[in-house]
């Protein structure tokens, strides 16, 4: 490929180079000028973590050819705050404003821009403003609280004194809103990830991935990808040495699909090569031959007696099924005055953490295969590939590199096995590197779940029996499905003394994209099937929505669904909380939204309507020191 | 009016740490030269602050500045084992471990000094650096005793491990001891739904969450703010599509993520229920603080606009169709109201 001579100003210092003509502005500062203060998200402008200033206009160097950036005045977030961080970084410092912090150095690059732009800018242009950056951890908030420190400091009505740490004259630490202590290295981009660290001949990984839901392996040949110049290496599932498998309760995963592909997605095959192109160039030259099978995409039918069965082991595609069993609804429902029944249902999403999976591998000079990945659980995962290479446990080293957001989507090996094969096999560390594309269609979803719900109450608002039945699509794998079913099942009735309880939960394998650990983990499906159907039962019993909870709710020494007895329960405490900071107007939820007088009182913020004229920032300081 | 207000709320129950079996974290204390501090376990920064969280614990415990710790983090080959970051259990089960390592470290030192100024251990107190007793000109900095001990043949080291009581489930009923302890919350939501275009905006959430013991307050608001986005996002529009298991939504142009324009103000509780059974009282926050934001919003839809939204996303498209659908057979609503009450009174 002809290579073009570009010549530009990077955080001030004059850079002449030859760049090849299809790198983009961000290949060429982090791979040629090793800044990689500047993050790569998405690669397709949406996410805002590549966020550079070129000639002082904030622009996402994903989307710029390197070629359109010759002659510019180019500034990387290690432009700001060299010898010291720049105010709006030690505010973001102050104000707990990053937590990954994979966003943070674009989030930075934006609310810097945002305050040149409009110094004075208010709280609702600030959001604006910052619009075009996608934050998983934070909420915004804080980082819109940062943002007005700045401000305030800037135009002198907040003392740059606000941004010091506590002090704790006595000792006492535990409390207090000590400043993060990892922020510094997050706010100025100084930070490593996987995906920016390289070692000395580090090659790069490129995964094959099946095109198809369901389907047999007739063929695979490799020969012709590993012909080719610059390719190392080559692996499929005959490159393992060990036992094949993973997964977080039930090992059913493959490290590289044996015999037949399971999702769209799967991966079948992954090369080492030189350059990252010539990875990619070789995954064309992998032959293929599948023969589709019968794939069932719905839980309800994979249920059904001849349905596809997914794995062997599991003919009647359950991955799990935790039942639990408390007295006889059949009395309870007997025994209620009011019987309401409903079906809720909730959707697969995307952990969307901002750093898409990254990993590096290589063999140490002790033959330590060792693995460097944001990984959330790598003491398990460690166990795990010991057992896939067939090595000790001390020959296997994983250690864990910043992760850049996980939410339960970095608990699964889904990765690492491949790199180490590779490591094993060329001799040399080895690199791989998602695209968003990549590890949206790869890796684990939140289960969708269908619940349905008969509650049976008196009409003294006491629950009197809970039934429940809730049918999760897991997916392909099991990956963390009977752990979601589990807290699903122990946690979905909610924290009520209900005398009749039957619960059930199902995890069911299907052909669609896995399931798998996020966040609040089958709890957050089941719960809201529990929470909803409250406020129907409490309007058709003309109660307060606090009041029916109160009346059912576990108190100090109650026994669980799960016959434990609890000591201390802080629920009532709770709903006090909520119900006197917010200033709830009592009443039962009969839709009296038009006449309730609580609305838009403290504690919210003006409806969101762009393109409205800005308000110019109060004179008092915001409250956030 | 085009745009509607309303409120919903709802609570919510979670456990913190691994579920339904044995839970366990191993920590290593070492108060170091010039009065650091060096702690090392199995921990996994996944941006919540734990390394924040374990620092202050342990400069209260060992009597040094959060900024004078160390921590060496999650590496198989170098650090004890802390297990996994996930299941709300990092401040629980890795805080008390440390907490555990950081008092053995500490009576290590303090022995060792007690026996310099011929004191009773018990008297020493250590904090922000400093060594001393309380009403005696006995005092010495960190930096100090640690060169004492040394100098004495000691290095001030700790090492601790927590494990958690609990069983499995039956597998016939269910019964069983999944964890020792236990959070509660709940959150008040107040929506404005747009009855020209479905579209919901949330502008204010409260949410109450009992934390056993915040040892960051901000962090825990951090927590709480995130939780509540990454839940808002669920509720009203993140769709991970699939048509015969190939998705339509690969990119962040099609799956839409919640941005600053659509958050809303919170306001966060932090109550503090201690743990009665670990050392520091701490619980956990992480998990929970998303899972009454949904039904809290959905219930909140409910009271603006009479619709309920029991299938998520609640996108504007499936609101819109749901007030159309109600307005068309409004007018039925007062006597289905009628005969649920006649259901009662029966």
């Amino acid at each position: 490929m002809p290579e073009l001579a570009v010549e530009m100003t990077v955080n001030g210092r004059r850079v002449a180079r030859t760049a090849e003509p299809r790198q983009r502005l961000i290949d060429f500062l982090r791979d040629d000028l090793h800044l990689t203060g500047t993050k790569e998200g998405c690669g397709a402008g949406e996410c805002g973590t590549c966020s550079v200033f070129v000639d002082g206009v904030l622009v996402k160097s994903c989307l710029m050819p390197v070629a359109k950036a010759h002659g510019a005045r180019v500034d990387t977030v290690e432009s700001l705050g060299r010898n010291e961080l720049s105010v709006l970084q030690k505010a973001f410092h102050k104000a707990g404003a990053s937590q990954c912090g994979y966003c943070i150095p674009g989030m930075v690059m934006a609310a810097t821009a945002a305050l040149r732009a409009n110094p004075l800018a208010g709280r609702e242009e600030i959001k604006e403003r910052l619009g075009g950056n996608i934050c998983r951890c934070t909420g915004y908030q804080k980082i819109v609280d940062a943002v007005e420190m700045a401000r305030d400091i800037g135009r002198g009505t907040l003392p740059a004194s606000a941004l010091d740490e506590v002090e704790a004259q006595d000792g006492r630490f535990i409390g207090a809103n000590v400043r993060r202590l990892d922020a510094p290295s997050k706010v100025s981009g100084a930070l490593k990830y996987a995906g920016d660290m390289t070692m000395p001949d580090m090659l790069h990984v490129q995964v094959l991935r099946s095109p198809h839901a369901h389907a047999r392996i007739v063929s695979l040949d490799t020969s012709e990808a590993e012909a080719m110049p610059g390719v190392e290496g080559v692996i499929t599932c005959d490159d393992v040495p060990g036992e094949d498998g993973f997964g977080v309760f039930v090992n059913d995963q493959p490290v590289l699909a044996r015999g037949k592909v399971r999702y769209v997605g799967d991966a079948v095959a992954a090369v080492a090569a030189e350059d990252h192109l010539t990875a990619r160039r070789a995954l064309d030259r992998i032959k293929v031959v599948y023969e589709p099978l019968p794939a069932v995409f719905d839980p309800d039918e994979a249920l059904r007696p001849g349905a596809p069965v997914i794995h062997d082991y599991a003919p009647d595609n359950i991955t799990k099924h935790i039942p639990i069993r408390v007295g006889d609804v059949a009395q309870g429902f007997a025994a209620s005055d009011l019987i309401v029944e409903q079906v809720y249902t909730t959707q697969a999403i995307e952990h969307a953490y901002l750093e898409p999976e990254a990993g590096l591998a290589y063999v140490d000079h002790d033959g330590v295969v060792t693995i460097v990945s944001p990984d959330q659980n790598i003491t398990h995962h460690r166990h795990m590939l010991a057992r896939i290479l067939a090595l000790p446990i001390n020959k296997v080293r994983f250690i864990m590199s910043p992760v850049g957001g996980g939410f339960g989507g970095k608990e699964d090996m889904i990765y690492q096995g491949m790199l180490a094969l590779l490591a094993i096999k060329t001799r040399r560390p080895v690199r791989l590197v998602f695209t968003r594309e990549e590890s949206i269609i790869s890796t684990a979803k939140r289960h969708p779940s269908r619940t349905s719900y008969k509650m049976g109450l008196t009409r003294d608002g006491r629950i009197q029996a809970v039934e429940m039945k809730m049918i999760c699509d897991g997916g392909a794998y099991g990956l963390s499905t009977e752990g979601v079913m589990r807290k699903a099942a122990i946690l979905g009735a909610g924290p009520y003394n209900i005398p009749n309880l039957k619960m059930d939960t199902y995890g069911v394998y299907t052909n669609n994209t896995p399931s798998g650990a996020f966040r609040s983990f089958g709890a957050l499906q089941s719960q809201f099937a529990t929470e909803s159907h409250l406020d129907i039962c409490a309007e058709k019993l003309g109660l307060d929505p606090f009041e029916i909870r109160r009346i059912n709710a576990m108190r100090d020494g109650a026994v669980t669904h799960t016959r434990q007895k609890l000591r201390s329960v802080s629920l009532l405490a709770a709903l006090k909380a909520a119900e006197q900071a917010s200033g709830w107007q009592p009443g039962a939820p009969v839709s009296r939204g038009d006449t309730r007088e609580d609305l838009a009182k403290e504690g919210v913020r003006p409806p969101c309507s762009l393109g409205t004229r800005f308000e110019i920032a109060d004179t008092k300081h915001s409250e956030v020191a | 009016m085009a745009r509607k207000r309303g409120r919903g709320m709802a609570a919510c129950w979670y456990g913190i740490a691994r579920t339904a079996t044995v839970d366990r974290a191993g920590a290593w204390a070492e108060l170091d030269d010039g009065g650091t501090a060096k702690i090392v376990t199995g921990v996994t920064e996944i941006g919540e602050g734990i390394l924040t969280v374990l620092a202050q614990i342990a400069a209260e415990e060992l009597g040094v500045r959060p900024q004078d710790v160390t921590i060496g983090d999650n590496d198989t080959a170098r650090a004890p084992e802390a297990a996994h970051a996930g299941a709300t259990r990092q401040t629980y089960m890795i805080g008390n471990a440390v907490a555990l390592a950081s008092h053995e470290a500490r009576a290590r030192l303090v022995a060792v000094v007690a026996k310099q100024w011929d004191v009773d251990p018990a008297r020493i107190e250590t904090a922000n650096g400093q060594v001393f007793v309380d009403g005696t000109n006995h005092r010495m900095t960190m930096g100090e005793a640690v060169h004492l001990c040394k100098s004495r043949g000691v290095v001030p080291l700790g090492s601790a491990a927590f494990g958690t009581d609990t069983t499995g489930l039956d597998p016939g009923d269910g019964s069983g001891r999944p964890w020792q302890a236990y959070v509660f919350g709940c959150q008040v939501a107040e929506v404005e739904v747009d009855t020209v275009t479905g579209e919901v905006q949330v502008l204010g959430i409260w949410a109450a969450h009992d934390v056993g013991r915040a040892v960051n307050p901000r962090g825990v608001e951090g927590q709480i703010e995130g939780g509540i986005v990454q839940a808002l996002g669920q509720g009203l529009m993140e769709d991970y599509r699939l048509s015969e298991g190939r998705t339509s939504t690969s990119g962040f142009a099609k799956y839409i993520l919640p941005t600053a324009l659509d958050v809303p103000q919170v306001t966060s509780i932090i109550l503090e229920d201690r743990d009665p059974i670990g050392p520091l009282g701490v619980k956990g926050i992480g998990e929970p603080a998303m899972v009454p934001t949904i039904p809290a919003i959905t219930n909140a839809i409910y009271d603006a606009v009479g619709v309920r939204i029991t299938s998520l996303p609640a996108t504007p498209e499936k609101v819109l169709a749901a007030i159309r659908e109600r307005e068309q057979r409004s007018g039925e609503r007062p006597v289905a109201r009628q005969a649920a009450e006649r259901q009662l009174t029966s």
